[in-house]
């Protein structure tokens, strides 16, 4: 069975999942879901590897259970040493070991090095390894802080950690707000149920009609960029910016969607991103869990390190007590910004564009903060003004758009000469004479991406407001189930299924 | 020092991290009622009032207070001790 939640088979398995569900005395569904989710990980890749996930639960339980039952400092700071390390080496090991060899035999080949150095290992990585091992890593760090209970139960603990709908693709969950939930009883609810298949529907909508679409584009251009450059990058990189953004989001709103069917609430990971004024307020809209984990996880605990703190204090003492936090923060948030780099993946091209690049848009950003006060108030500008905000948001749709090119690109290397070819041609003319349709969507098919474009801006606006299922609920009944199925036949009739039908992968899985 | 002198002490720290004289803290202000007060100066006014009132905050509190009176809270039982 495809992983994919867009395939027909996972559709199927969903559907019985669901009807067993609210069959079974509700006590049992925690451990339904547990077997339901040991089972789809089993039907979706390579079955034995599902011990990793099993064994990341156990090496959680056993750090828990050491933890819930001393007072003794120590021990529980061995337990917790122990488990990160185990926990966080085998993330390491299967995901970014290569990223080690390949930067090793890079520097080596500029040293004038003939061939690799070092050779690079072949590794079987389980599906979703860097989002349980977070879930997991959070939920193992607040227990040690003392935040979050203890979970006592070894099954308990692996659903939390093995989670179907989640276990993929995210969100990553932390214990202490969305753990419990998972083990109470959830009669059924027709309003939950409603609501989560509607939102599992708009999910459905952006990933099929929208995402694989602007697919197209983005393969033709960044597979043959040599003979496409000028507009056509930048036409391809807005593309991939909306297919990402689909993709991702989409299959965030299954995952939350489906959760809801089953009376489960996970936390959001995307609020309209692309209407971010700041690249800072970028991050708290994209991948909001993330964010938050990095946040707690990394980016607290680095800057209330003795080594830090110390640094903070003689920076302050040279730099002045502004300068000198502010160039603290700066070199924490450096090592924050690796760190969300590397988590998507072992490649300069994701430490950059994904990383490095977004620190220095915020730290210059910071910098120039003062600059662009004086300017604004010497040019009389008014600093809330909606032209201003407006000419914000597409700048922070430009900046993040140069990052999607290092995401999207085979390579740093190869995003590096794109954004040369992006600003060497001058090709505006293609914009007009219909060369963008020759780019995989023909006019028809270019049309429909445009009209669903537009239907997940209206949206997007309209969430802005309010949350729109709850809008649209209070409508009267012809209106309400037309709204529906409308969406539901839009998707179904124009949705782009791909060869074999089940072309629909996430992007994110891979994480 | 009663929950008063702490919120008074308090209002000087947020004043100076937020380089804004205008700052009066309560018991129910939030990094909402804050424009400056986001996750990067959450770590620095940690720090700063950690330093004012000679305590620690643990980890665990510094990522669950909810507002300034769960701070106040935590100071007081500190100084207590």
């Amino acid at each position: 069975m495809p992983a994919t939640f867009t395939s027909f088979y996972f559709l199927c398995f969903y559907a019985c999942i669901l009807l067993i569900y609210y069959l079974i005395p509700a006590k049992t569904q925690w451990f339904f879901l547990l077997s339901a989710s040991i089972g789809y990980y089993m039907l979706t890749g390579n079955g034995i590897l599902i011990l990793y996930p099993i064994a990341a639960s156990a090496i959680a339980y056993g750090a828990i259970r050491i933890m819930a039952g001393t007072q003794d400092g120590k021990r529980r700071k061995r337990a917790l040493c122990v488990s990160l390390v185990l926990l966080i080496g085998t993330l390491v090991v299967l995901k970014y070991i290569n990223f080690g060899v390949h930067t090793v035999n890079g520097i080596a080949s500029l040293c004038g090095a003939q061939g690799a150095v070092w050779k690079g290992f072949q590794f079987l990585v389980p599906l979703g390894i860097s989002f349980y091992t977070f879930s997991i890593l959070g939920y193992i760090v607040d227990v040690y802080n003392q935040i979050a209970a203890p979970q006592m139960n070894f099954l308990k603990l692996s659903l939390y950690g093995m989670y179907f709908p989640s276990v993929l693709s995210g969100p990553i969950l932390r214990y202490r707000e969305d753990g419990e939930q998972f083990f109470r009883p959830h009669p059924f609810d027709y309003r939950q149920v409603t609501f989560g298949l509607q939102r599992m529907v708009w999910g459905f909508f952006k990933i099929l009609v929208i995402s694989e679409r602007m697919n197209l584009v983005v393969n033709t251009v960044y597979d043959n960029y040599t003979q496409y450059p000028g507009s056509y990058i930048w036409i391809a990189t807005v593309c991939y910016a909306f297919q990402l953004y689909t993709n991702f989001s989409g299959s965030m709103d299954i995952v939350l969607g489906m959760s809801q069917t089953f009376g489960i609430h996970l936390p959001e990971n995307f609020e309209t991103p692309f209407f971010s004024r700041n690249i800072s307020e970028y991050w708290r809209r994209w991948h909001i869990t993330l964010g938050v984990w990095m946040k707690e996880y990394v980016f607290y605990p680095l800057l209330r390190t003795d080594a830090f703190q110390k640094l903070g204090k003689k920076l302050r003492g040279r730099f002045g007590k502004k300068k000198g936090k502010q160039l603290t923060t700066f070199l924490a948030m450096f090592l924050l910004w690796f760190a969300v780099g590397v988590w998507h993946g072992g490649d300069w091209k994701f430490v950059i564009g994904s990383g490095l690049l977004h620190w220095f848009y915020i730290v210059s950003g910071e910098l120039a903060d003062p600059f662009f006060k004086k300017m604004m108030e010497r040019l009389s500008i008014d600093p809330k003004s909606r032209w201003l905000d407006a000419f914000r948001i597409l700048r922070t749709f430009f900046l993040a758009n140069i990052g999607f090119v290092f995401f999207r690109a085979s390579s740093a290397p190869d995003a590096f000469r794109m954004l040369k070819a992006g600003v060497s041609v001058w090709n505006p003319e293609v914009l007009f004479n219909g060369s963008l349709f020759t780019l995989g969507l023909d006019v028809i098919e270019a049309v429909i991406a445009i009209v669903s474009l537009l239907i997940l801006l209206t949206v997007s606006l309209l969430q802005q407001k309010g949350a729109v299922r709850e809008r649209i609920e209070k409508k009267k009944l012809p209106i309400r189930f037309m709204i529906w199925y409308a969406l539901l036949f839009y998707t179904i009739l124009l949705g782009y299924y791909g060869p074999g039908y089940s072309a629909a992968e996430f992007i994110y899985q891979g994480f | 020092m009663t929950r008063e002198e702490v919120f008074a002490t308090l209002n000087g720290v947020f004043q100076d991290v937020f380089d804004d004289e205008s700052i009066t803290v309560g018991e129910g202000t939030t990094a909402d009622d804050i424009e400056d007060w986001d996750s990067l100066e959450h770590i620095n006014l940690i720090a700063a009032v950690e330093q004012e009132f000679g305590i620690k905050f643990s980890m665990g509190q510094v990522v669950t207070m909810k507002n300034v009176g769960e701070m106040a809270d935590i100071i007081m039982s500190q100084i207590k001790d």
